[in-house]
Parts: structure tokens; sequence; C-alpha cells
């Protein structure tokens, strides 16, 4: 057996270590041995964006990640979204204000990248719609999504 | 008659309450990841399950040597069919699955043996560690195949597990009164659900008297019923905890039963809680799929553009064993006409055995295959007939005047489909033409279907509903109901129609998921019954609460009870708004005085009669229309289909939520477009290639269509309020109108679905771009195909 691997993550804004096998993946650190069930697998390759977390500020799809890669980074799951005084992200208010969700279980990858697509100041409505092409959802069709986008912080189309 | 019964006996339209806008109950835990799903849910000591599968779609079992995987670290149990107590059966109508393969495998991830494991990473390697041998059979990979004589047997007794048939009128006499004859055969594939959870489980066992399984799940009663025959207990010694269900759409339908049941048999014998969730892969590689389908049609018109006859063969590939494809097969047997005047018609639905992967439930429930080739028919018809197809189907279409179903059922007026098709082309007229850039082809096309509320007639004994409604002493409630919430709306809906009744806001309302210890046996959340049954049931619980209730608050408010009336988060003497109590006050005096607070209801559909070798008779409750229409850009050159736009209008009978109602018509659509234009099963040889979104393509947001939605209130369902069903209605005709609009996009007539770039290419022959390209010899194997 490997020996295991130390791991040091800010995460969600707090200082946490962690002794993992070489060859976990950061999506099962976050989920077990965080215990931070917020993100989810719905295909452990990359296709679905539903484990998607934020790492050093980008989104990343963390079933791809190997967590040792990630010692001393900083990592942001959708539970830490939620700002310091608890108040929710613009992103997931949007998302329950126009609709956009149903079963739930892409919901939390929808966060985390529209929170990363709201940060960089998207304004129209196909490049919303390119940005958040790697996160799939069966429920919605979309459109609520891209509506919550543009609620979240996107400058009305026409705008730039 | 049972108060249940019948119309619901609801306000008249002038008093229904307001449609709901409300934020759904189960966004906010959603969208902040603290929702737990099966995966999130964890106990010590639990072990985690793997299934040990057949490679091949037929074969004799000679060996399963699974000492070697027994004596691994951390491997608690590894089980074969001897290991079943009770009956080793995991079908839902017909016996002819076994939980675990004896000596026969029938198709591909046939399950041989389970494992337990302290990790998931021993479980795979116990997996790995079983020996499989296994002699191949002969095996049969086409539903007409299957039938040829001869043709390799799937199980004794034959491929032909049972025909459906629609027989109306004389159909060798309106013949010949047809100027325009149009045979075709439709290939029409199948469809991986891809709920973006897949199936899991966990069964948390006590001793071996009984078992608790927490599921993502449709349907909590079907779970219910298979671990009790599989462990031999009683269906009390067995309860089921529907945990929130990262989406359904049939797939989680009946196939829950059998991961539930190998999860069960794993906790029984170990005495741990087992946790059972798939990859995404074995998800796609096992569970059931829509079906695939082969429909024969032949139909004729007159000079004056009216249908005369309509005959329809369908081929329906069930797979290795039944599951639900005799039901399916009813809907698409009646389904086959669609919404359309026909004076004779013949439908013939053979239900086949095959090795290849199980068809099962998927939203639409084999109404889609066959309304695809209706309207296909409908359209190629139209053109030979120098109609326009919208005009065509005006002539023919079922209204107030004429309005006898295939199934000879006359539907109660006003029958809203002439409505539906013109509003569908006025609101399409009223938008700007879709936009094609170079060497790009727009197109439009229509689907027009006619949906059966409910379950059909061979289902109908499983169409019930109960509920529990619990007031608390502060005024909030408390409601259970036996239907499940899988991302559709179920808990905003009867949300919405307690808070309604009780006269409270939504948020006064928590709507449990469904635990089968609490509820009595619902039936199925399938068939777009959710809302309805789970609604009605609730009603009738409210009702019965309102017998306690309304004399506390009658006395309060020194008025006779039958004054009564609940609005506003007050009790109120009708007519006088003013006199009011807040709700809470009754409910603390009902406390107080222990009264009792809790109500339980039921609903029930009216039963109907229908007579199979005919066809005829009520095959369903009640009726629903819809019409999509689509815009598609097509590059002819690349065979690549963009859905620019659909617009939807939905016979919808009353909005009870309006945002719920869109959300999944929304879903509906982008499903059925992924279905016609992306979503293409490649199974050889009983083995899906492609099982993984890199390989089955799924929209994205960039391929989402601009969607307007029109729904249209007024002919009353049976549901709360007047309402209808709406889950299946917002897929059926996507699929019909966007194959009719690239055919109309390209000047051709498609036969087969998905629309795959392949088939445009090879569909269009000589009028590809570049068919000179395949003239020269040199350039063989070169571009297209
Ligand atoms: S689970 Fe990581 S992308 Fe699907
Ligand atoms: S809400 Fe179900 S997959 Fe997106």
């Amino acid at each position: 057996m490997a020996e295991p691997v130390r791991v040091r993550l800010r995460l969600n804004g707090e200082l946490r270590e962690f002794s993992v096998p070489p060859g976990r993946r950061l999506l099962d650190l976050l989920r077990e041995d965080a215990g931070l069930t917020g993100t989810k697998e719905g295909c452990g390759a990359g296709e679905c964006g539903a484990c998607t977390v934020l790492l050093n500020g980008r989104p990343v799809t963390s079933c791809l990640v190997l967590a040792a890669s990630c010692d001393g980074c900083e990592v942001t799951t959708v539970e830490g979204l939620l700002a310091a005084t608890g108040e929710p992200h613009p992103v997931q208010r949007a998302l329950v204000e126009a609709g956009g969700v149903q079963c739930g279980f892409c919901t939390p990858g929808l966060a985390v990248t529209g929170a990363a697509i709201v940060a960089r100041g998207v304004g129209k409505a196909p490049e919303r719609s390119r940005l958040i092409s790697g996160n799939l959802c069966r429920c919605t069709g979309y459109l609520t999504v891209l509506e919550a986008l543009e609620r979240a912080g996107g400058a009305p189309d026409g705008a730039e | 008659m049972a108060p249940s019964e019948g119309a619901p006996g609801l306000p008249r339209a002038e008093a229904l309450p307001p449609t709901g806008h409300h934020p759904r109950p189960d966004a906010w835990g959603k969208v902040l990841g603290q929702t737990r799903y099966v995966g999130d849910l964890s106990l010590p000591g639990m072990l985690h399950a793997a299934l040990v599968t057949s490679n091949r779609a037929s074969a004799r079992v000679r060996a399963l040597e699974l000492s070697a995987a027994r004596s691994l670290p951390e491997v608690v149990a590894v089980l074969t069919a001897a290991d079943v107590p009770g009956a080793n059966s995991v079908g839902v109508i017909f016996p002819d699955q076994p939980l675990l393969a004896v000596d026969r495998v029938r198709m591909v991830g046939e399950r041989l043996a389970l494992v337990a494991a302290r990790s998931r990473e021993a479980a795979a390697a116990a997996v790995g560690a079983v020996r499989v041998e296994l002699d191949p059979l002969p095996s049969v990979h086409d539903p007409v195949a299957a039938l040829a004589p001869g043709a390799p047997l799937v199980h004794e007794g034959g491929n032909l597990i049972r025909t459906f048939q629609v027989v109306r009128g004389d159909v060798a006499r309106h013949f010949r009164r047809a100027t325009v004859v149009f045979e075709a055969e439709y290939r029409i594939g199948g469809q991986e659900h891809a709920y973006l959870e897949p199936q899991g489980c966990l069964a948390v066992p006590e001793g071996r008297q009984r078992v608790t399984v927490y599921a993502s799940c449709q349907c909590p009663f079907y779970v219910q019923q298979a671990v009790a025959r599989v462990l031999g207990l009683s269906l009390a010694a067995v309860r089921v905890i529907q945990t929130p269900t990262g989406g359904g759409f049939g797939g989680k339908e009946d196939y829950p039963s059998e991961p539930a049941a190998c999860a069960a048999l794993l906790a029984w014998h170990t005495g741990l809680p087992v946790r059972l969730v798939y990859s995404r892969e074995t998800d796609m590689q096992l569970s059931s799929k829509r079906h695939a389908m082969v429909v024969r049609h032949r139909w004729g018109a007159n000079g004056a553009g009216k249908l005369c006859f309509a005959e329809v063969e369908t081929f329906m590939d069930a797979g290795a064993y039944v599951g639900l494809s005799t039901v399916v097969a009813e809907r698409a047997n009646v389904s086959a006409i669609g919404p359309y005047h026909v004076p004779a018609v013949r439908v013939r639905t053979h239900v086949v055995y095959t090795n290849n992967l199980f068809g099962g439930a998927f939203r639409g429930f084999g109404a889609p295959q066959v309304s695809v080739a209706g309207e296909a028919t409908m359209d190629a018809l139209a053109r030979r007939l120098g109609l326009d197809p919208v005009e065509f189907r005006r002539r023919n279409v079922l209204d107030d005047r004429r309005r006898t179903t295939c199934t000879g059922t006359r539907l109660e007026r006003p029958v809203l489909a002439r409505q539906c098709l013109e509003r569908a082309v006025e609101l399409a007229a009223t938008t700007p033409p879709v936009a094609a850039g170079r060497g790009e082809k727009v197109g439009t096309g229509v689907g027009l279907v006619l949906y059966g509320c409910n379950l059909h007639h061979g289902g109908q004994r499983l169409d019930r509903s109960s509920a529990v409604v619990i007031l608390q002493p502060d005024g909030s409630v408390v409601v259970r109901v036996g239907l499940t919430e899988m991302g559709q709306g179920l808990l905003v809906a009867v949300q919405t129609v307690a808070a309604q009744a009780l006269g409270v806001p939504p948020e006064a309302v928590e709507v449990c998921l469904p635990d089968t210890s609490t509820v009595a046996d619902s039936g199925p959340t399938v068939a777009s019954r959710g809302a309805l049954a789970a609604g009605r049931a609730v009603l009738d619980a409210v009702r019965r609460l309102r017998r306690r209730l309304d004399p506390v608050a009658a006395e309060l408010l020194h008025c006779p009870p039958r004054q009564v009336e609940l609005l506003g988060g007050h009790a109120r003497v009708r007519g006088e708004p003013e006199r009011a109590v807040p709700i809470a006050q009754v409910a603390a005096e009902m406390a107080a005085r222990r009264i009792e607070a809790i109500a339980t209801g039921w609903y029930r559909s009216r039963p109907r009669r229908f007579d199979a070798a005919s066809g005829q008779g009520g095959a369903y409750d009640f009726y629903a229309v819809a019409c999509h229409l689509a815009q598609v850009v097509v590059d002819a050159e690349l065979g690549l289909v963009r859905v620019a736009r659909v617009v939807a209008v939905h016979d919808v009978g009353r909005v009870l939520h309006r945002p719920a109602l869109e959300g999944q018509i929304h879903g509906g659509i982008v499903q059925g477009m992924g279905w016609a234009t992306s979503e293409r099963l490649a199974v050889r040889e009983g083995r899906l290639e492609n099982p993984s979104f890199t390989d089955y393509v799924i929209p994205t947001a960039s391929d989402a269509p601009v969607v307007e939605i029109e729904a249209i209130e007024g002919a009353a369902g049976r549901g709360p309020w007047g309402s209808k069903g709406i889950g299946e209605p917002s897929l059926i005709p996507t699929p019909a109108a966007v194959r009719n609009a690239v055919c109309d996009a390209l000047g051709i007539e498609l036969f087969e679905l998905p629309l795959v770039p392949p088939v445009i290419v090879a569909a269009l022959g000589q009028r590809h771009p570049f068919a000179w390209l395949r003239e020269q010899p040199a350039d063989e194997g070169v571009g297209v195909r």
C-alpha cells in the first residue's frame, strides 16, 4: 500500500489537513473525509459538472482532480458559497427565485459554476450558455438556469 | 359513491384559488447543498455493495468461482441465488426475471452474484476476483427478427410476449375510398433516462425480522413489494423511505426495486447497513431504457384531405425480461393514431423478447415513439395531397363535433386539439423567423398529441393514493402523501393544494417524502398523475379534518359550522370577512380540547370498462391535448440539427403552480429534443457501447432552444381544481415536431430516430452537398458515409 499523503487546504475559508491515499480524488476527500456532501458525483468522468468546486477560485470538476495535487490550495464547495453572514450567494438566490431547481442533483455544481461566471461578470446570453454548458441538467431544460444567471449579475443583454 | 370519486366537487371557476407562484419548498436545501441524497447517507459499520454481472447477452452459466473473492480482505459477503431466502424474482408484472441468475443469462448486465465489503475499493476488487465462466448461446437483437421462425428463444415459450390491438371500423371498405395511401417503416431508437443522480439505496436491517430501505425511487411501494418477496418478509416488515431523488423520468419506476432487493439481501445476511450506489457506467448498462420500436404504417386519405383508414403494426423491443413492457405497450397501442378522426383503424402492438437491454418506463411511456411515426405519416400524406401539414391536420383533428378517439371514447367537451394547433401556429407567426447561416436550412414541424391522463385501464387497480394531514397546535400543517418528488414538483403542487384548501400560506405546510409506514400503498408516481392523485387525496383529508375543525372555529366565531370558510390564514364567517380568527388560534383550541387534528384522505379513479381484444372502451379516465411547433436549423453538410425554437401549447385544465408547470414543459421539450437529435444508444450484441455522458450526448445549456409556452385552462380534468397532468405531455410532441421540422428543412423524409448526423447524411444521398465525393473512387472512405 502506498504511503498516505498529507493535504493541507483552505477549505471554505478554514484551514484543514487530511491524510489520504495518493490516488484519492478531491471529490472523495470532500465528501468522505471532510463530510461535505453538497458536492455530488453524477458521472465520475468530468462530463456532468455535478462535482464542480472552486480550486483557487477557478471551477474544476473535482472527480478528475487528485486530492494530493491540491496541497496548499484554496477550495470552495457549495457549502462555502454562503457569505460569512450566512447570506446565500446571489446565484443561489436567483436559482431559487427563477425556478432553476428541480431534482437538485445538478444544482450545487450549477451554483458553484454560476458563482464563478458571475464573478467574471459575463453579460451576453450566448456566452453564459457556453460557460454553463459543462454542467448537465436533465430536469430544467436550462431555461430557468440561464435566467437565474442573468438575474444574478450578468448585465442585461445589449448592455455591453 | 365515495366522495373522492367522480368530479372533485370543487368551487365554481370564479371561486378557484389563485395559481401558485411561490418558490418550491425543496429549492433552498438543494441549492445550498444541504439536501441529503442516498449517496450522502452513511451509518457506522456500513458496507458497500457491488454487483457481479454477465458480459454476454445469452449464455449458460458453467461456473461461478467465489472463493477467491470471499477470501479478500474487507470483503464481508459474496452471495448468489442460493442465498435468497424468499422468491428469487423481481419482475413487476411477470415472474420472468430472477434477482440473481441461476444457470442462464439472457442479457448483458444480468446479475450473477452480490458483494458487500467495508470499502468501495474492496467491493470492486471482490467483483474482479469472481471467476465467471459462461458458455455462449445464440442470441437475438432485433424485435422483428425475434419473431421469425427459428429465431433463438430468449425464454422457453417463444419470443412474442403479447399483442395488443385496436380494431375499429372496416379497413378494407375505407381503403377503397382513399386516393392516397402511404406506407412506411419507422425505426425508432431507445433512450437513456440520464437522471443526474444514479440509482442508489441504503438497506438497514434489524436482525432478520425487518429491514428499512432508503431509496432514490419513484415508487416506494414497488420497492417494498420486491424486497418483501425476495426476503420472504411481510410487507409490514419492510419499510421504504424515499430519499430526495435526483431525477427519475420513469427510470426510477420499476428498476430501483432491483438494487434495493440486492442491498436488502446483503443487509439481511450480514446484519449490517448496506449501501449500493451505481457508477454512471453501471447505471447506463444495467438500468431500463425507453423501448426501441419498429413501427409500420399504412394510412390513407381521400381527395378532400380526410383520413380514411390507418393501419399500424408496432414491434416493441422488450429486452430479455418483461418488466413494465406490456404496460408501456398498452399506452403505445392506443396512442398510435393521435388526436385524429379516422373511420377505420387497425393497430397491432407486439411486445417481443430479445437479448437487448431491457425496456421500461420512460416519460411518455410508449407514446413518443408511436407519435413520431403518426405525425410523420400525417406530414407525408399532406405532402402527397398537396396540402400544408397544418391544413391537413385541421381537416382531421378531433374537436367538439367529431370527438370519438380510436378506442371509441367520446372525449369530454371542450376538446381543445384544434385550439392548441391554431394557437401554436399563431404564436410561431408572431416571432421573427429563425435566421440561418451559410449552408444551413431552416424548417418548421408540428407535433400534435392526445394524452390519456393517469393510468391505462390495464393499470387502473393501481390508480389510488393516500394522504395524511396533521394540523399542528401552532397552525402549521404536516402533509404526508404516498407519491414521490423526483424533481417534477410534486411537493410544491401538494403544498399549494393543501395550503389553498386550508386557507393557510404555503410556507405553513410541510410536505414529507413518502415512507411506506405512514401512508397506504398509493401506487406508482407515474403517468403524470402525481399532483392529481396526491392532491385529490389531500383534499379528501382536509375535508375530513374540517369535520372536526369547523365546529371549533364556529364556536370561536359564533356562527353555524357550515358558514365557516378558511382563507388568508383565518377561519372566517362566509360573507363577513371581518368576523375572523387566525387558524393558529383554532388549532391551539383544538389542541387544548384534545380534539383529533389528524385526518387521512383517499383517492381512486373512476372504474372503467375496456375490451382488450378490440381495444375499445375507457382506456383512460380523461384526456389532454398538446401541440408543439419546432423550428430547426440544419447544417446539411454535417447533418447537424439545432432546435432554435419550440412553441408549446398545452391543454392543462388548470394551472396549480406556474413555475412548476413551466419547468416541466421546458424539461420535457429539451429531453424530447435530445432523443430526437443526439441521444443514440449504441447497442451491439446487447451491450451498450456508449455508457457515459462523453459518448451518449444529452443536451447542454448551449443546445437549449427558445421556448414559448401557452397553457390553456378551462377544459377541466379530474385533478384538484380541474387540473390535468403535465409531466409526460410536455415531452411527447417534441420529437415528432423536431423530426418533421428537419424533414421540412431538407425536403426529404426520414424514417429513423434519433436524427444523428450519419442518419441525415445518409438520407440526403445524392442531395448531400458532398455527394459527388462518393462517386470518385480515389476518395472512397473520406468524409461522409
Ligand atoms: S462527477 Fe465530476 S464531472 Fe460528473
Ligand atoms: S435539476 Fe435535476 S438535473 Fe438539474
